[in-house]
């Protein structure tokens, strides 16, 4: 492993960087993790990797609210989405996922911004943030910004919208629209152990209700299972409107394959297409099971 | 005044002797040794796992700066090692394996030699290889490995371990019951944390080989490197710095270890070589992958009858200590439980996979598994109750088993007793029907617990001294592998001479100063190394007994040794123990207080039909353990785990619960998330990111009983431990998820995906 | 001949066990091959170099990193404690390596000194919590578990190093 590298101190010294590399070979590092790894295997002559990293930037790096938003700056560590308040209150899907990323070490330096640009099928925080239906502000090398939903983003396996010379700059989430006691919001994982996993299959969840169990809005997403994280776009619609604890069985299961037909799993080392759909379908069944047994 | 008391050290908590330097980056492993002028090597393997070599071309790798040599097998006049000699060290023509060596770099940075290693060209004529012992069997397979001795009929056989007692036919005609199986167990590793490793430096002057190695067996290491480089053996010094590490995987000699010593010989310089992780995964031992085929009876009460056992064991290409597991395998199918007729025969196959090594428990825990999940079997069709039938059958005191194994003592009983009423075994029934299953099962284990002797000799010498200070140094031939050995020894000494453990020094990890040891194996080094430093404890007491008589003026030799003096009992006068050592030394006759001891067991060695009572002691185990499975994924978890083992006696609670939830954390990886994945021949999973250790979220309650039936064989009534904990559970965990879920386990791992098959399989 | 890229080296200057270190680094330089091969700090293990292990943790600014994927660079300005800073001048151990021989926690030691950083780092986590607090906050038996969980261990099954860090995390005042 071998590149040069540059280490721009704020988000323009990035843009000027960006510009000045039009033409040229780089990669974007923020905590490397993937990074390292990746170049470990795959050593690529003449790169050039733009660390990030030390840029100091209030917004880039830290979450913060704003207009009925959560404004997570591209740069957070995924450690402080685990313990930031507003995120711990208001998206415990977001939360959980984070929290079951890798290992403590890891969540010390990766951020948000990697996770989501790596665009790993089976991408934890994106499969979150999907439920969430966040959305991703992006800044080019001239300084121009443009925004995009991360429904939108993913366009093949580890293929983003992401142009060459733009850099992800933050991520938004607008506040539920409901008191957190009428929100059910939370992260399913799936692997052999318990941590240090690479989901097999995971599922995001972000059901807001009204005072009556009404679902008033749903966000649904799984990873591990498709090329990229999917929406479940007919699986939210199909609970719109429904009270949450008179579902039966049958609705149950329907509500399941709404998520299931979206699958396209492979086989491979970590498990077969079989057993990626006949878990993603239970674990869609159990987050409709379970919330009738926990209220 | 001295009091003779009760044990004042052995049975407590005492922290690990060495444990200092262990926690505070201090001690030096293989990988932090740095010798002036040392170089790097690296290995060069096969591409392909069965391939002919057409040509190897190192000429651009000579010209790359940095490089200092390169051999290949026709560069070297050496032996093939393995306990067969059926492996070149470097493979000439022809490889059939994926870890198959075929150059070596030595270079004078680690970069240079990677760099040198991607040079060399190798041009291969590929093969169709063998990756199935069935199919390595069939008549019209090519023989794989070139070097065997043709004592078997078959090309492939490498090993064929046969034996009986009893007449299964007569057996079988009492049986009301039958149940016959196939069991597929897999291929797993040791996973140690720290990777293989090896410094070597060959002084040119004096011919002399000094190898930094981590191995558990140091003198037989010392003769089979001897043998391979045509050497002397005391002309090779082994020095063993703090292993990462053992679990059985350094009991061989691997080629990387000649390798590095050739690259020395060559170079006169040291030479390193340090594994990566994704080579320790694809180039260090494993465990046997096994097909056992079992079938066995019981009669109308619930009598084990008989047991037929045939095993096939994937040997690899070539053939290491591994493939002679079937000395414990047979154990544990004709002596664990009463059984009236065994019939076994193992068949150790070679084919293109890697070979197997030796692996804690030591095919023990493939047989356990196969053996526990037949009793429940059995016991389903009796309709009699899991806990009953083993409770009927079990091994008692004084049993001469079929073998001839003979249980001076035995905690078999206490083991399942203890167990099946801590964990209230009978009234955990399996009654719920949601998401969540849960279940429990029970299974025991028959281990060597006083060695085990398979080779000439299996024993321990010690050289002990105490110097004109009071302190104490115990040259022993045994070594620390993590286990805490330098500590059991440390409170024997403090125990016996009446000297504070800060006072005593423990020597070894150099073959040129310590006595000769079989090695770290078996679990026998407490009982072994023990017995052989009570015995030289005994010796020199002996002659300060005669200095303290003389020193009092008086007949009486019964000394009492505590806190640095000796004395008779209750009586006025006492000496400190610095004085008397130094009246030996400075008064005429001058003596040192000195001793040295060679402990041999009083094990047998096992006859042409494998009978005999093969190890000094043996030790038993039981374990109750309870799963929760969700049937939606297939996950097992582990909720508590109950061992009950006989120890013999505790020596040191605190390393004894060290080594009980190791070895069960191991065991739990075997039962539900470890696994070597193969297709043809090359290894897909070798990282720890899909190579599945457990980690800390996934441990279980662990409730451990020790039973003490105090052996007259070992120190102080102590047997072996290390293995033990591992090989039920395993077992256990399948028959908790059987229990669970009433499905079938013909395999393991357990993982997700199995178990969720199973269950739709029964649907 | 093999065209070795040698890239421009980079001045950083970082503390590393409250000693002032400058030095000049390879762009691709790993924070661990630095501190193994370059300053000599040993007791930081390689055990998998691919961050699955926890053997290379060591801190920055008090938090736990894997330093086999950290890049050398990024330690400029930064405090690194590594497992040799936590013996004191005079030979006294650190009270978490003390709890691990205590309780038995290590065995072949070699995930030792990462379990270590990691134990430390979550003490420097409460006491930053707590930092002015009346109510101190201590973690339970299975958060502890839950920041170990990038610790492998092969010898102990990890319960006695889960023991150790309860004692000091929540039995010590």
């Amino acid at each position: 492993m071998n590149f040069n590298i540059e280490i721009p101190a704020s988000k323009n010294e990035l843009i000027e960087l960006l510009s000045e590399y039009k033409n040229k070979k780089y990669r974007i590092g923020a905590g490397c993790t993937d990074l390292i790894m990746e170049l470990r295997k795959k050593p690529e002559d003449d790169l050039t990797v733009i660390n990030i990293s030390q840029i100091n930037d209030e917004d880039f790096n830290n979450i913060k609210l704003s207009n009925n938003k959560i404004v997570i700056g591209a740069n957070t560590n995924v450690v402080k989405i685990c313990t930031n308040n507003e995120v711990v209150t208001n998206f415990p899907t977001l939360k959980e996922a984070a929290q079951n990323l890798a290992s403590n070490q890891i969540r010390q330096v990766a951020t948000i911004g990697g996770n989501i640009c790596t665009a790993s099928p089976s991408g934890d925080l994106i499969c979150a943030l999907m439920a969430l239906k966040a959305n991703l502000e992006i800044i080019d090398f001239a300084g121009n910004k443009r925004s995009v939903s991360i429904l939108e983003f993913y366009k093949g396996v580890r293929i983003t919208d992401l142009k060459k010379s733009e850099f992800l700059s933050s991520i938004e989430i607008d506040l539920n629209k409901v008191n957190p006691k009428n929100m059910y919001s939370g992260f399913i994982k799936i692997g052999t152990r318990k941590s240090m996993e690479c989901s097999v299959v995971s599922l995001a969840y972000h059901i807001q209700l009204n005072e009556n169990y009404k679902v008033i809005s749903a966000g649904l997403a799984f990873g591990a299972s498709a090329p990229t994280v999917i929406f479940a776009y007919d699986a939210c619609d199909f609970l719109i409107n429904k009270n949450i604890t008179e579902l039966k069985n049958n609705e149950i299961d329907e509500f399941a394959n709404h998520i299931l037909k979206y699958a396209s799993p492979i086989d491979d080392l970590r498990a077969t297409a079989w057993y990626r759909k006949q878990v993603l379908f239970n674990i869609s069944k159990s987050i409709l099971e379970e919330f009738s047994k926990t209220n | 005044m001295l009091k003779k008391r009760k044990l004042n050290i052995i049975g407590t908590p005492v922290p690990k002797h060495d444990g200092k330097i262990r926690v505070s980056g201090q001690a030096v492993y293989g990988h932090d040794i740095n010798l002036t002028g040392m170089l790097y090597g690296a290995i060069l393997r096969t591409e392909h796992p069965s391939a002919i070599i057409e040509k190897i071309d190192i000429s651009e790798a000579l010209k790359l700066e940095g490089v200092e040599c390169i051999i290949t097998a026709d560069d070297i006049d050496v032996n093939n090692i393995s306990y067969k000699r059926d492996h070149p060290i470097l493979k000439k023509g022809e490889v059939n394996c994926i870890r198959d060596e075929i150059a070596a770099v030595a270079a004078t940075s680690k970069e240079v030699a990677q760099n040198a290693i991607k040079l060399i060209r190798v041009e291969y004529k590929i093969r169709k290889g063998i990756y199935d012992p069935i199919e390595a069997l069939e008549e019209s397979s090519p023989q794989i490995n070139k070097f065997i001795s043709g004592k078997y009929k078959n090309k492939n056989t490498a090993e064929v371990f046969k034996y009986s007692h009893g007449n299964i036919e007569e057996e079988k005609k009492k049986s009301i019951v039958n149940v016959s199986r196939r069991f597929t167990l897999p291929r797993v590793t040791h996973a140690c944390m720290g990777t293989s490793n090896i410094t070597a430096h060959f002084d040119k002057l004096s011919g002399k080989l000094v190898l930094y190695s981590s191995t558990q067996v140091p003198f037989l290491y010392q003769r089979d490197m001897a043998h391979a480089l045509k050497m002397n053996p005391s002309d090779i010094r082994i020095i063993q710095p703090v292993i990462g590490g053992g679990f059985g995987s350094k009991l061989d000699m691997y080629p990387f270890e000649p390798i590095c010593a050739l690259l020395s010989i060559k170079t006169g310089k040291p030479v390193q070589i340090i594994y990566s992780r994704q080579e320790e995964f694809i180039a260090s031992p494993t465990r046997q992958p096994m097909i056992i085929d079992i079938a066995c009876g019981a009669d109308k009460d619930g009598n084990f009858t008989y047991r037929d056992i045939k095993i096939i064991k994937d040997n690899g290409a070539y053939t290491s200590w591994g493939a002679t597991t079937p000395f414990v395998i047979m154990q544990a199918f004709s002596s664990l439980y009463q059984v009236k007729a065994c019939k076994f025969e193992a068949t150790a196959v070679y084919t293109n996979n890697v070979f197997a090594g030796s692996f804690r428990g030591y095919g023990n825990p493939q047989a356990t598994f196969a053996l526990e999940r037949i009793i429940d079997l059995l016991a389903d069709k009796l309709k009699i109750s899991k806990a009953e039938i083993r409770l009927k059958n079990a091994n008692y005191k004084n049993e001469i088993t079929g073998q001839g194994l003979h249980y001076e003592t035995c905690g078999h009983i206490e083991c399942l007793e203890k167990v099946i009423s801590e964990s209230n075994f009978y009234n955990k029934k399996n009654t719920e029907n949601g998401r969540f299953r849960k279940g429990i099962g029970l299974a025991s284990m028959l281990h060597v617990g006083g060695g085990a002797k398979i080779y000439r000799s299996d024993g321990c010498g010690t050289t002990l001294k105490i110097d004109p200070y009071g302190y104490c140094t115990i040259i022993t031939g045994s070594n620390e592998i993590g286990q805490g050995s330098e500590t059991v020894l440390a409170m024997i000494a403090s125990e016996e001479l009446g000297i504070e453990l800060s006072k005593i020094k423990v020597i070894n990890t150099d073959t040129d100063i310590k006595p000769w040891d079989v090695g770290v194996h078996a679990s026998r080094t407490s009982f072994v190394a023990g017995n052989s430093l009570l015995g030289a404890i005994n010796i020199l007491k002996d002659k300060l007994n005669n200095k303290a008589k003389q020193l009092l003026n008086t007949e009486n030799s019964d000394f009492i040794y505590q806190n640095g003096m000796i004395a008779i009992e209750n009586a006025n006068e006492a000496l400190a123990l610095d004085k008397v050592v130094r009246e030996m030394h400075f008064s005429e006759p001058s003596e040192l207080a000195i001793a040295s001891y060679f402990y041999e067991p009083l094990s047998q060695f096992q006859n042409k039909e494998f009978k005999g009572n093969v190890s000094g002691t043996y030790a038993f185990a039981s374990q109750a353990i309870e799963v929760k499975v969700d049937t939606y994924t297939g996950n097992i978890e582990i909720t508590n785990v109950h061992t009950a083992q006989d120890v013999g006696k505790v020596l040191n609670p605190l390393l004894l619960d060290g080594q009980i939830h190791g070895g069960i954390l191991q065991g739990i990886g075997y039962a539900i998330s470890e696994e070597m994945i193969y297709e043809e021949g090359k290894l897909l999973n070798p990282n720890f990111h899909n190579y599945k250790l457990l980690t800390a979220s996934d441990v279980p309650n662990i409730h451990f009983y020790p039973i003490e039936t105090n052996d007259k064989q070992g120190p102080y009534g102590a047997k072996g431990v290390g293995e033990a904990p591992l090989i039920p559970t395993a077992a256990a965990i399948a028959n908790a998820v059987c229990d669970a879920l009433d499905i079938e386990v013909l395999e393991l791992p357990l993982t997700p995906e199995r178990v969720l098959k199973a269950i739709n399989f029964k649907k | 001949m093999q065209k070795t890229e040698v890239s421009k080296k980079i001045k950083i200057s970082f503390e590393l066990n409250n000693r002032k270190i400058n030095m000049d680094v390879k762009p691709s330089s790993l924070l661990l091959d630095i501190l193994r091969d370059e300053l000599g700090m040993k007791g930081t293990k390689p055990g998998c170099n691919e961050g699955e292990c926890g053997a290379c943790t060591v801190l920055i600014n008090g938090n736990a990193i894997n330093s086999c994927l950290y890049l050398a660079v990024n330690a400029n300005g930064k405090e690194i404690t590594t497992i040799e800073g936590l013996v004191k001048n005079d030979g006294t151990l650190d009270h978490v390596q003390k709890a691990i021989i205590d309780n038995g926690a290590v065995q072949c030691g070699f995930c030792t000194s990462g379990m270590i950083m990691s134990i430390k780092s979550i003490e420097n986590y409460y006491l930053s919590q707590n930092n002015n607090v009346k109510n101190k906050k201590k973690p339970n038996k299975e958060e502890i578990k839950k920041w170990l969980e990038g610790n492998l261990c092969r010898c102990t099954g990890y319960i006695k190093i889960i023991d150790a860090a309860e004692k000091v995390l929540i039995n010590e005042e």
